[in-house]
């Protein structure tokens, strides 16, 4: 698809997307439905990513979206839905992760009904390593990356997640955490450095 | 430019934050300078490695979010109104959802007006006014503050006297523990009702008493037949410590072939599987064959291949 045709298909997307917003702003449950499948998934990744944990993404998503329909009404088309979104997600996402500085490093072992989980597991493995050695290695580089990604303020791993995970531009970044896009670079500039410090060794 | 200042750019060049000019100043300076050009490779490493740890959304999450969200929302979650409707804004809103709902069960035309005088008469019904009715009751008192009245007929004689037939619903409130029997029996009846918050909310309450032949039919029954994906994942966790009995067991077959939400058939072939039965690997090898959804063909390959068991018939 050349430029223009991906323009053209972004357009249609934001007509459609504006169109679910109108109907479900006049009380149609359908449309709101059809808005919130539009954007969960990835909300939700967002969530898993930054918290690692099933419950408190689950929440995360509860609550946003709950937000999203108490509040569509004063949602006035000045910004793109995506951003007004991200905005709510990403303030839950901040106060959860504050909350978490708060009490203070968790372990990564979290109980379930089902027995003791590791958070870790919840985590894409590689293809299964036939070389002991290297899988070790693996496990250890993995558990640098989650201690690095853990000295990180929440705001700085949010700008973080939004920009290496969601690939979303700092420009937008700066507008959903309500703050300029100088402030977001500031932001993914401390966070790679103090991430490349810990990792070091191992990259 | 200096070592220092390439050096704040390098994360904004690997993600292409930077500006056409900026860029080529960053590509001379990292091409001519062995520490700047280390930092960059290291800053491409750490990228790749971040790359590794993209979590991944266990199976069910994404379906109990949803059935989650959409029973609060048709449980009641409040919407902030943007400004007060006066009564008429709210007739003409009354009367607009009364017509989709009806546009949506396909009745004829002509039943919307009747629905349409059904609604008004409640609500003039409801309206206390100052001065006294003037209308007088044929056989029954007229409604008051807690019913719900829907219209059967109206006919005017010449006289000028309008004769309203109607059907009232009182609303009452009963309180109890749930396990009392009066309680069941609603809980039973409201695993029924239109509204599917209310049925999310009685089978959560039902799936607790499943030693109950009732109990445990009313669960059946949801799961095989409910629209509602949320009612469905609350009976199927009810479901749970039946898994063995064999008449359960010929229903989750029935779901695990019939039910179109994925979430539940990967919970089905999981309730399955915890008691192995030999009529299992036909029920399971016949739905690898249909099963469109990869994640569940892999869990009934996986079942299949811990039953020892090929993944196609012979």
């Amino acid at each position: 698809m050349g430029q223009d045709g991906a323009a053209a298909a972004g357009a249609r997307v934001t007509n459609q997307v504006d169109a679910l917003i109108r109907a479900a702003q006049q009380g149609d449950q359908d449309a709101f439905e059809q808005l919130v499948r539009t954007y969960d998934q990835s909300v939700l990744r967002l969530a898993m990513n930054l918290l690692r944990s099933a419950e408190d993404a689950r929440d995360v998503y509860q609550e946003a979206f709950l937000r999203v329909y108490k509040n569509l009404d004063s949602f006035r088309f000045d910004c793109s839905f995506h951003t007004w979104l991200y905005r709510i997600v990403t303030n839950i996402c901040l106060d959860q992760l504050r909350k978490r500085k708060v009490r203070k490093e968790e372990s990564p072992v979290v109980d379930t009904p089902e027995g003791p989980l590791d958070r870790m597991e919840s985590f894409e493995e590689d293809a299964a390593e036939s070389d002991p050695e290297r899988s070790l290695w693996n496990r250890q580089l993995k558990q640098k990356i989650e201690s690095a990604l853990e000295d990180l303020t929440p705001r700085e791993r949010t700008v973080f997640e939004l920009r290496h995970y969601q690939g979303l531009r700092l420009r937008n970044i700066g507008e959903m955490l309500g703050t300029t896009e100088e402030a977001a670079k500031n932001c993914l500039f401390r966070a790679t450095q103090k991430m490349r410090a810990v990792l070091g060794d191992f990259i | 430019m200096t070592c220092d200042s390439v050096s704040k750019l390098i994360p904004l060049y690997y993600y292409g934050e930077l500006n056409a000019d900026e860029e080529d100043r960053v590509e001379q300076h990292v091409d001519s300078c062995a520490e700047c050009s280390r930092q960059m490779d290291q800053q491409r490493a750490l990228a790749a490695a971040l790359d590794r740890r993209q979590a991944t959304v266990p199976p069910f999450l994404l379906e109990n979010c949803r059935a989650d969200l959409l029973a609060a929302i048709q449980g009641g979650a409040p919407r902030v109104e943007r400004k007060q409707k006066g009564p008429w804004a709210l007739f003409l809103e009354a009367m607009a959802s009364t017509f989709a709902g009806m546009s949506r069960l396909q009745k004829p035309a002509g039943a919307v007006a009747l629905i349409a005088l059904g609604f008004f008469a409640a609500r003039f019904s409801t309206t206390t006014s100052p001065n006294p009715p003037l209308a007088t009751s044929i056989g029954s008192t007229a409604p008051s503050d807690d019913v719900f009245a829907t219209v059967r007929s109206v006919r005017s004689d010449p006289s000028g006297q309008v004769q309203i037939a109607y059907d009232e619903t009182r609303r009452r409130t009963l309180a109890g523990r749930p396990d009392d029997q009066s309680i069941q029996k609603l809980l039973l009846a409201a695993a029924h009702e239109d509204n599917p918050a209310v049925r999310v909310e009685s089978v959560d309450l039902l799936k607790e008493r499943t030693g109950s032949t009732e109990v445990r039919d009313a669960l059946l029954n949801a799961l095989a037949h409910d629209p509602n994906d949320g009612v469905r994942l609350k009976a199927l966790e009810g479901l749970k410590p039946l898994a063995s009995d064999a008449q359960v067991r010929k229903s989750l077959s029935q779901v695990l072939l019939a039910d179109t939400n994925p979430a539940i058939r990967m919970q089905v072939v999981d309730l399955l599987v915890a008691h192995r039965d030999d009529s299992l690997v036909g029920v399971l090898q016949g739905q690898v064959k249909r099963e469109d959804n990869s994640n569940v063909r892999l869990k009934l390959e996986k079942a299949l291949k811990d039953m020892n068991a090929s993944i196609g018939t012979f």
